[in-house]
């Protein structure tokens, strides 16, 4: 177990120079002079101070040079300082927004999985009933419904013409927690919805997978209640592709955040990251594309590691399930 | 998981199909329409993709004629939809970024199914290092989250509607690409694969005229599950200005162009253009999934 679990974060590090060398590329070959947006137009109309600063930013070397050195710098954990944003280090910049992020992020997944496993559960062994209908119907809905649009309708609804919530969240991070929560509500609803609706349906079929299975059948057939059955036997077993769902999730949860943010001016990372875009500020660009893509590559080996602790059925030796 | 006893099926002679009782012939249609939601989808997909062709004939205005004194006002008989700040008649521009999303999603997941396929079908049939390099390049584009990529990338090149196509086909496919795959991997095994190549069929017909009409039925799927997405990815974009740009209208534009004057209570350059993509979504989400229910019965009701 532990030679997999090593074997798989060895295996991390090809994909994550595949990764810089495919963000760097997409972003280099991008027309736009990475010094004239740290200048300014106005500063970048001098030839010879436009000439000056590429020198010092290292623009005037070939590209793959330009690449070795930025990946030199990154395996020290050195990512830079930022072009725009006072010139601060990228790496100060993304710990000021990081907690927004896994705040907000952290609480619509665990509301999400709150209310959809036991809607799930309740949909699959019902299957069929209204209850059931309603639930199908439901997450259908909630995963078609854009959600900058349900964003911008609870703005204008709750936000100002009922005016019981703050419209965006500009000064948030500085209120006390008895004002504080009110800003959490609104972007909380919208990134919870779809969390609901994804995570239910796979619960749903997840649970009805289980209820096939014989070992179901075998302890009904001891005596057990259905009740127990279903609970003690068939709610644990059900539980376990849950992990990998959730984990694959990630991905669509990260980038929900970029627009979600920047709807409600969120002080996280999503928002970060757009403003970045926007001022093609590239050392933050790299540094948060990088970061996420690790993050995400690292939370796929742990949902596998999880995966095959939890299931015993699962094979360590080719990482895959049975 | 298709299911190999259908599909993997030799083709029924003539004299088969006659005896088949005509109320079981052409199950998978048969199937498909007795789900409804499935078909409500369809319907609303062969309203709106009537309606996008038939622009020119149901709009009432010019899309992008501005009206004198016609700003901000309300839905009424003469403007269905209302107008928009501009003064432009919001229901035929709804008409019109309809044509426009609609085509767009469509290109875009021709360009997303063609590489996914592709790839999908060559690491999937070669295995080995070619599996090994378009898997691990999969991964790589799978790891940053799709709506922060697309918007590096259309924020890199100058926003336009070709640039929203691209930029979602060229980044969306790893998707695709990792479920055919699978499918390939699946049926290469089969029986019939084995007897084609036995009778020296070479790896390029094999996989275009034994395996591929039998990976169909997902990649139909899969390719109705990404046009909702693509809508949905466009009409993102769009509302962030980083897609199409105004004038030329599209759902996610017509929303962006539309959220200030909310606040002034002009609640119906929101509401028609959101409507649209929630509807459009829906309904491909709904069809896609009673054609996998239709093309395999035993995935029915998971």
């Amino acid at each position: 177990m532990t030679a997999y679990v090593i074997r798989r974060f060895l295996f991390l590090i090809p994909l994550l120079l595949g990764l810089s060398i495919v963000m760097f590329t997409l972003i280099r070959l991008a027309p736009g002079d990475p010094a004239i947006a740290m200048m300014g137009p106005t500063a970048a109309a001098n030839p010879d101070y436009l000439e000056q600063t590429r020198r010092n930013l290292g623009l005037d070397k070939p590209l793959p040079v330009q690449y070795l050195i930025w990946l030199g710098n990154l395996v020290t954990g050195d990512f830079g300082t930022a072009f725009t944003f006072n010139n601060k280090p990228v790496l100060d910049l993304i710990g000021e927004r990081f907690w927004g992020t896994v705040q907000l992020q952290g609480i619509s997944l665990f509301l999400g999985i709150l209310i959809a496993f036991p809607v799930g559960i309740v949909s699959a062994t019902r299957q069929y009933s209204a209850i059931d209908n309603g639930v199908t119907v439901g997450s259908f809905i909630g995963l078609a419904i854009p959600n900058f649009w349900l964003a911008l309708l609870l703005q204008v609804w709750i936000g100002v013409q009922l005016g019981w919530l703050p419209v965006i969240s500009t000064g948030q991070a500085n209120a006390p927690w008895d004002e504080r929560w009110k800003y959490f509500i609104m972007p909380v609803i919208v990134l919870t919805l779809p969390n609901i609706a994804y995570f239910a349906r796979f619960m749903r079929s997840s649970m009805l997978e289980v209820i096939r299975q014989d070992y179901m059948t075998t302890a009904r057939s001891k005596g057990l209640s259905s009740r127990a059955v279903l609970y003690r036997h068939g709610l644990r077993n059900a539980l376990i592709p849950m992990i990998t769902v959730i984990g694959l999730q990630l991905p669509r949860i990260l980038g929900g955040a970029v627009i979600i943010e920047q709807i409600f001016a969120w002080p996280g990372l999503g928002l970060l990251a757009f403003d970045a875009i926007g001022r093609r500020d590239y050392p933050v660009i790299l540094a948060l594309t990088m970061l996420t893509g690790a993050a995400v590559m690292i939370v796929n080996v742990l949902t596998d590691v999880v995966y095959a602790l939890v299931d015993p059925r699962v094979s360590v030796a080719d990482g895959s399930a049975s | 998981m298709a299911d190999q006893s259908t599909l993997a099926r030799p083709v029924a002679s003539a004299d088969h199909w006659n005896r088949v009782p005509p109320q079981q012939r052409f199950p998978v249609i048969r199937r498909f329409l007795q789900n409804r939601l499935a078909v409500a989808g369809f319907i609303i997909i062969v309203l709106f993709y009537a309606a996008a062709f038939l622009e020119p004939v149901i709009t009432t205005y010019p899309y992008d004629e501005l009206l004198p004194g016609m700003r901000n006002t309300p839905p009424s008989s003469e403007h269905w939809m209302g107008t928009d700040r501009s003064g432009r008649d919001v229901y035929s521009r709804l008409v019109k970024g309809g044509q426009v999303s609609l085509a767009a999603g469509f290109a875009a997941v021709l360009i997303v199914m063609t590489i996914g396929t592709t790839l999908g079908a060559l690491a999937g049939f070669f295995g080995g290092i070619v599996d090994a390099v378009i898997m691990r390049f999969t991964d790589i584009l799978l790891s940053i989250p799709l709506i922060l990529l697309l918007i590096t990338a259309a924020s890199l090149f100058r926003p336009s509607l070709q640039t929203t196509i691209i930029v979602i086909g060229v980044s969306s496919w790893p998707g695709a690409a990792r479920l055919i795959r699978g499918q390939f991997i699946q049926l290469k095994g089969q029986e019939f694969v084995t007897a084609a190549r036995s009778i020296g069929a070479s790896p390029l017909q094999i996989m275009l005229r034994h395996i591929f009409p039998n990976a169909l039925a997902i990649i139909i799927v899969e390719a109705t599950l990404w046009l909702s997405y693509a809508i949905l990815l466009e009409a993102s974009l769009s509302y962030l200005g980083l897609g199409v740009q105004i004038p030329t209208p599209s759902w996610g534009n017509m929303l962006q162009d539309g959220q200030r004057e909310l606040l002034y209570g002009a609640w119906w350059l929101t509401l028609f253009p959101g409507l649209a993509i929630f509807l459009t979504v829906l309904a491909f989400n709904l069809m896609g999934d009673g054609l996998r229910d239709a093309f395999d019965p035993r995935h029915r009701g998971r």
